[in-house]
Parts: structure tokens; sequence; C-alpha cells
């Protein structure tokens, strides 16, 4: 036998099978190079000297494990239809006297070349790159000290000891599917006759119900905690529904088409209607695959691109002064001293306390149910969604903040809700108070949700409640607090010194002490983190999509070839027949999106109440977002489509 | 009355830098009668194919014409002729080619549904085709689901289905079993004698046996030819091997 004839072999195999390969090949490189970068990036030691460095690094090692299991996925998907394709080729060789154990070789030469040139242009892509992608991070959270970056060893050896993995799991696969069959099942593995497809009115109806229940649970959830709760319910029912009526339900319609003889005896129907009815059999499942992945990538796209961009929001929801000082223990410490300490802090630096509230509040954890408010242990869990907390104010208090004369009766009381509470009255530890004032212009220390303060007439009703509910919370009760909080006209830098040195001065316990120009910091190190991940999750989903895509194209080509021969010798002209496959294809080819961008506008308004849970209260902002990356999705999809769409006239065309 | 008159007719196939040239047809010249049964014989590479493509109008001659029904084929623009060979002719393939996406009788519907004929039309003309072909028990079933005798038999309806001037046969029988091949072949003889005009490209001697007149082609050319006339399909076969022998041994030109 020649020398390295297997190797020749091989490599001539690839060169031949190019078309199909190439695609393959690249797949390998992109999924090893964003491999390999976020985990160079997530284990680089420069990430340890910024703070919340190691928080970030979580995230991005949550980045590295999802990259991880995608790769393999996608890899292995693509190396299926590989062998499948070639299957007649093998069996060729068989018969023409190769044994198995040679064919064996042949397909590990072929691995081997597949896997030494992905891995060595991965890696030196990904080296090159991660450079770039660690400083496009910096900028994205904000972080404007340079930073050393090296690119570490365990990156390498990760890569190639993973996607080695990969590549031995799919030789693995081949030789078993070359192992399992008879040399004339391989010569004609592709021409076994297809069944109609039968329809499935279960699974239509399974269908119909999950994704009827997923919608609706997405329209009819207004509460962030529920949202958040009921958000992977819906997801899951919406999978359920996508893949059963993909599935089931184009089958259902097809075939409902194909009884109307009027319509369907049609030129144009009547090619179009049985040749998708046989195409959504074969690729019903991937198809809703491209489905679920599109949806998936709009979803994380957007949303971390809305928290990114909205982050200034989310400060400013979180954290409505600049700075703000609690104290705890009201009965031991002078709340006057400690005011006067930090006014004269301002004043070494010149400035005014603005907009300043000053407030004495008891909060008590509570239960809502409709307008009576439970408090009690066995009332909630942690993530019950209707939990929450009211925190009470003395009328005193509040008419120095908004300075303005208002009287109260005893069961009486205003709430601060900005009108998301409908009931006239609030009942809570045994009394009941008639609400006069439902959307007062006020925001007390607490966010958003599922929280208001409550302004009462006087201390004694205070200091009725905070016995009653001390009796019942026992150790963990709720005492008095008093808040100061006040903006400041100054530079982010200035407001930071500041900050610390209040710290320095009051900031011991019982007193806590919070600035937002200190939590922006975090802020943007967790959404330009989150943000990063997206966009690099974005990208491996729109490329697992695009793969399956191609190859979805070039099998549907390969099955067109012979359909496209015949129709034209039984009479049908060239541009007929074109058109009839562009238009089938065409649909296929966008069912996926337009269904994804219908289950995006049903999630929609669940996501604005899940982004509330980050302090996203901005829906007009995320509406931009999603609009933004479904029309750069599109585009990117409409490319691809453009772009297979050509190799798959070559080969229909032949 | 001539149905179709071929004169001259050479197909030079060349590589595509021009290296290269074969010559699949140097001189074809026939004509075939209305009502004809007629089969062309030739070894693998005589020429049979080439020639059986031009006459589809799915291919270009060289040089020379074809005539059908009088109309010069070349003279058919790219637009009609799909139209033109949706109505004049009708194609039975060797593998049949029946799509496995369609029903039987969708397969058979495929031509008239693609001249735009009304549903009503279609069941029409298919009844009394499919009843004399023998398979109205199977049209609703999937080419895959029946015999390739049946399957050969669906292609001749869907052939006929258009009322063709002329049906062209490649290889009909060519995978068919014995028995398959003798009904077909039964078949062939009595749409011709209900007046079809057939056109049959085959190197089966069995087959051609069945044909009132048998065309030889060698190397290009019409080479000899045959008229059944009185003869039974037996002294036929005879003649016929008689003279694929003597073509086989380099014998003279008798055409």
């Amino acid at each position: 036998m020649p020398r390295f004839f297997y190797q020749k072999l091989a490599l001539n195999n690839l060169k031949k099978n190019s078309q199909t390969y190439r695609a393959y090949l690249l797949t390998c490189i992109g999924t090893i190079c964003m491999y390999f970068i976020m985990h160079a990036i997530s284990v680089n030691e420069a990430l340890n000297q910024m703070s919340g460095g190691t928080e970030l690094k979580v995230l991005l090692f949550f980045g590295v494990i999802v990259i991880a299991i995608f790769s393999t996925i996608f890899l292995l998907y693509t190396n299926s239809f590989l062998i499948k394709r070639r299957k007649k080729e093998f069996g060729l060789f068989n018969i023409l006297g190769m044994e198995k154990r040679h064919l064996a070789k042949i397909m590990f030469w072929e691995t081997l070349f597949i896997a030494l040139l992905g891995l060595t242009v991965g890696i030196i892509s990904g080296m090159i790159l991660s450079k770039l992608m660690f400083l496009v991070l910096l900028k994205l959270i904000a972080f404007n000290v340079p930073l050393a970056f090296e690119i570490p060893f365990s990156s390498i050896s990760t890569s190639v000891a993973l996607f080695g993995g990969i590549f031995a799991l799919s030789l693995f696969y081949n030789l078993g599917q070359i192992q399992l069959a008879k040399p004339i099942e391989l010569l004609r593995s592709e021409q076994m006759g297809e069944r109609e497809p039968k329809t499935k009115w279960l699974l239509i109806l399974i269908g119909a119900i999950s994704l009827g229940a997923g919608y609706y649970i997405a329209l009819i959830t207004e509460s962030p905690l529920q949202a958040f709760s009921r958000f992977f319910l819906a997801v899951l029912l919406v999978m359920v529904g996508t893949y059963s009526l993909f599935t089931a339900g184009s089958v259902g319609i097809l075939k409902l088409l194909r009884s109307n003889k009027e319509f369907y005896y049609q030129p144009r129907h009547f090619t179009a209607i049985s040749g998708l009815l046989f195409r959504m059999k074969q690729n019903a499942v991937g198809l809703a695959n491209i489905c679920i992945l599109s949806t998936a990538v709009l979803v994380t796209l957007s949303t971390t691109f809305a928290l990114y961009v909205g982050v200034e929001d989310q400060l400013r929801n979180r954290f409505p002064r600049s700075i703000e000082i609690k104290v705890y223990d009201v009965e031991n410490v002078d709340v006057g001293t400690i005011r006067s300490q930090a006014f004269s802090i301002l004043e070494q630096h010149d400035l005014q306390p603005q907009e300043s509230v000053d407030f004495r509040d008891l909060t008590i954890t509570v239960a809502q149910e409709g307008d009576s408010f439970l408090v009690g242990r066995e009332y909630f869990s942690d993530f019950s969604p209707n939990v929450g907390f009211l925190s009470f104010l003395n009328l005193a208090d509040y008419q120095r903040i908004v300075n303005k004369p208002l009287s109260l009766e005893e069961d009486e009381i205003i709430l601060c809700s900005d009108n998301s509470y409908p009931y006239e009255t609030l009942t809570v530890l045994e009394r009941t108070f008639t609400v006069k004032d439902h959307s007062a212009p006020f925001t007390g220390h607490l966010d958003s949700f599922n929280n208001y303060s409550v302004i009462v007439k006087d201390l004694e009703i205070l200091e009725e409640l905070r016995q009653a509910q001390a009796k019942v919370y026992g150790e963990s009760a709720s005492s008095f607090t008093h808040y100061l909080g006040f903006e400041l006209d100054s530079s982010p830098k200035q407001e930071l010194e500041i900050y610390e040195e209040m710290r320095a001065s009051i900031g011991a316990p019982p007193i806590s002490i919070k600035s937002r120009a200190a939590e922006r910091d975090s802020f943007y190190m967790l959404y330009g983190g989150l943000f990063f991940i997206g966009i690099f999750l974005g990208t491996l989903f729109v490329m697992g999509t695009v793969l399956i895509i191609y190859y979805k194209q070039i099998t549907e080509g390969y099955d067109d070839q012979k359909r496209f021969a015949i129709m034209q010798q039984v009479g049908m002209g060239q541009e007929e027949v074109k058109k009839t496959i562009r238009s089938q294809v065409l649909m296929v080819f966008f069912l996926p999106l337009v269904t994804a961008g219908i289950h995006i506008l049903f999630a929609f308004k669940m996501i604005t109440r899940l982004l509330m849970v980050f302090n996203l209260t901005n829906v007009q902002l995320f509406a931009w977002c999603c609009l933004g990356t479904f029309v750069v999705f599109a585009l990117f999809y409409g490319l691809v489509y453009s772009l297979t769409a050509r190799v798959y006239y070559k080969i229909v065309s032949v | 009355m001539h149905i179709l008159e071929v004169n001259n007719l050479k197909k030079v196939y060349t590589t595509r830098f021009g290296s290269h040239k074969v010559q699949a047809l140097s001189n074809v010249s026939f004509s075939v009668e209305k009502g004809e049964y007629v089969a062309i014989m030739g070894e693998s590479g005589s020429g049979k194919t080439t020639l059986l493509n031009i006459l589809a109008a799915l291919d270009k001659p060289t040089s020379g014409e074809v005539l059908l029904n009088g109309k010069n084929l070349a003279e058919i623009s790219e637009r009609e002729i799909s139209a033109f060979r949706r109505d004049n002719l009708g194609f039975v393939f060797q593998d049949f080619n029946l799509l496995d996406t369609f029903s039987i009788q969708d397969n058979i519907f495929l031509p008239l549904v693609l001249a735009g004929e009304s549903h009503l039309e279609m069941n029409k003309r298919l009844l009394p085709i499919a009843r004399q072909l023998g398979i109205t028990p199977i049209i609703n079933k999937y080419p895959y689901e029946v015999s390739g005798g049946e399957k050969q038999r669906a292609a001749v309806a869907r052939a006929l289905i258009t009322r063709p001037q002329l049906v062209l046969a490649d290889e009909p029988t060519g995978a068919l079993d014995s028995k398959a091949t003798a009904s077909l072949l039964r078949l062939f003889t009595e749409i011709n004698e209900q007046g079809q005009t057939i056109l049959m490209v085959t190197h089966s001697t069995q087959a051609a046996a069945h044909a009132k007149r048998v065309l030889f082609i060698k190397d290009g050319e019409v080479f000899h030819q045959l008229y059944k006339t009185s003869l039974s399909t037996e002294e036929m076969y005879q003649k016929i091997s008689d003279t694929l022998t003597t073509i086989a041994t380099g014998g003279e030109r008798h055409a």
C-alpha cells in the first residue's frame, strides 16, 4: 500500500465534500474561538483587581459553561448531518473492498485533520480576538483603568480538551453508524421511501393548548415577582406548543388544504402543498429548533441590551437619592447629631443637600390579599409573588417633606402607590384604614413594586402598629428606622469622596449609608457583564441557527434535484419549477422567524415585568431594544437565506 | 401523414474547453407515421438516449431538424417549450420517475394540473385510463407502496392522460421483472391498437419484438430497420436477434 494512503484518502474526501465540510469547519473554528475567548477572559487575573470582579467572573464562568454545552450540541448535530450525507460514499468504499476497519482508519484521519485545523485556527484567532474582547468588556462595564491582559495557558488546554472530546465523540458516533450498517444499506440509505405523515390530532390539541396557556400566562401576569416565578413555566409551555404545532399542526393544516380539491388542483398549490407536507415531516423538528433558538437569541439580546442601556434608570429607581442614610436604632442614636455631622461633611465640599427627605418609618413585611395585608410568617415564603413591604410614616414628617398642610382622621391614610392600589380601604394588623389619597407623589426608601408607603395620622398609631407586629414576629420584628436622603449637585467622583468620608465618620452600625455613585460601578459591572455574555451567546445561537438553516437548504436541494428534473420532463417550465421551489423554501425558511416574532410579542409584557425586578421600568426603551434586535436579526437571517439559497440553486439546477 | 420527422440529426458533445469532441449522433433520419409503434434499438452508447432527449426537446441537436406534426422543435421558444412538451408528448421512463410526494392519482394528474385543467375534467379522463391500465385499486396509494409494474403502469397513465400526439418510452421495461414486462408490453400493443403513436427506445429484444417497426442505431446512425408486418412476435424476436448478431459481428449497413 502506498505511503500515507489513508491520510491522503482522508484529505481527498474532505476536499471532495468541501461544500458541506467548509461550513462544518467554520463552525468548529467559530465555537472554539468563542469558547477560548470567554474562557480566557473569565479566568483572567486582571479581573481580580477590580471591585466586584469576582461576581463578574462567576457570570463569565456561567457563559463559559453555556458555550461549552451549546458547542457540543451544535457540533454533534452538524456531524450527524454530515455522516448521513456520506453513507453512500462509505458504502461504495465498502463494496469496493474496504473493510470497516479501513473505513474507521479513514474516518479517524479525517476527524484528526478537521480537529487539528479547527483547534489551531480557532485558538489562534481566539488569542488575537480575546485581547480585543477584553477591552470591549472593560468598556461595557465602564472600567477605565487599563489592565494587562495575558492569555492563560489553561484556556488553551481546556479548549483542546473540550473540543478534542467533542471530536472524539463525533468520531465514535460515526464509527457506530458505519459499524451497524450493511454495505447495501449504506448505499441506499438516502433513498428509503417515505411514508406520508399522519395527522396527529392529539398532538395538535396538546400543542394548541400549551401554546395558548403559555401566551395566556404571559398576558395575565401583572406582578413582577409573579412574572419571575411563572416565566419558566410559560417558556416551557410555549416550547411544547411550538414543537407540537410545528410537527403536527403544519401537517394538519396542509392536509386540510389538500382535501379541498378545487384549491389543491391548481398549478401553484399542487406541488407546494404536497412538497411542504413531506418536507414538514423531515424538517418540523429542525424548524422548531430554529424557532426556539431565534426566540432565545432575541430575548437574550434584547433584555441584556435594554438592561445595559437602561442602567442609569435602574440606578435611579433602586437608589432614588444620591446619598441615603438609614438609622436603625432610633432609641439609642441621636438622629440630630448624625444629620449635622453629615451636613458638615457636605459643607466642607461646598455643597448643599437638595430635595432632602427626612422621616421616621416602620417597615413591616406583609403578604397582600386584595385590600388586606397579612402579617405573619405563615402567610408567605421568600419567593411568594404577593410578599411586599409597607412603610408607615406619620403625617407630620410627610407634611414637612411635601411642604403642604394636610389633615388625616384616626382611621384615614394616604397611600403612595402611583395608582396601582385599586381598593378603598386597607386592612393590616386588625385595623382597617380608609384610603384618602391613592396616589401621593412620594418616593420613600423602598423599590417600586409590591411596596407601599403609608401615611398615618400620628406617632401613636405608628407605635400601636409597631407593638402589634412585634407580637407576631417576636425576635425578628421591625423597629423604627430613621431615613435621611438627599440629592447632590456634584460630580460622581466628588460624590464618592463624600460617601467615603461619611462612612468613615458615621457609617458604623446601626447606621447604614448608601451612595448611588458607589453602586454605579457594580451596576455597570453586572449589566455590562450580562450584555457582554448576551452578545456572545447571541452570536453563538445565531451561528447555530445559521448552520441548521444552511444544512437544511443543502439537504432539500439534493432532495429537490430529482423532483426538479421529473417535473421538467412532465412539462413544467424551468421558471415555474424555480418559482414553486422558491416559494416553498421561502415559507419554510421564514416560518420560524415569524413565529419567533409572535412569541416575542406575547412575551413582551411578561419580560417588562421581569425587568422591573431589576428596577428597569422603561417599557419604551425595552420596546425599542426588542425592535432593534429583531430587525438586525431578521436582516442577518435574510442574508443567510440568500447566501444559502444560491448554494441551493446550484445543487438543484445541475 | 408523418407525425414525426427527423432529418439529418447530428449531435456533438464538446467538453468545456473544446478539447474533446464526442459525436453521439452523426446522421440520423427517419419518420414516424400516425398510429405507428416504433422501437429504436441499439447498444449502450449508440446514441439512443441522446436521440430521445432531442425528440423530447430536452436537448438541442448540433445540426439537423425534428418536426413534430410539421412543427420544427427548434423554432419553439424556450418559454413555450414546456407547454408544448406537456400538450404533445407523453413520457415513460425506465425508472418510472414518479414523485414520491404525490399519490398515484396525483402523479397522473400532474401534467393536467400544470396545464390548468379543472378537477372535474381530470377525474373524467382518469377513470377510463385507470380502468384500462388496471390501476384503479391503487389510485390512492403512494409510489413506495406499490410494485414496479404498478408504478410503470401509473407512469403510462400519466403519459396518456394528456392525450399526446406521441408517447416516448425510454427503456420502459428496464426495471421490471418478466411478468410485469410482458404485461406492460401487452398494454403498449393495446394502446397502439387504439391509435396511439408510440416511439420506444430499448435494448430489450423482447420489448422491440412487440413493435411494428424496429430501427437499429449504431455509432450514431440508423443502421438498419425491420418491419413486423404480418410476423408473429416470436418470429420478429428471431429476426431482431439475427440482426443484432449481424450488427455485433460487423455486418454491412442496410438502412
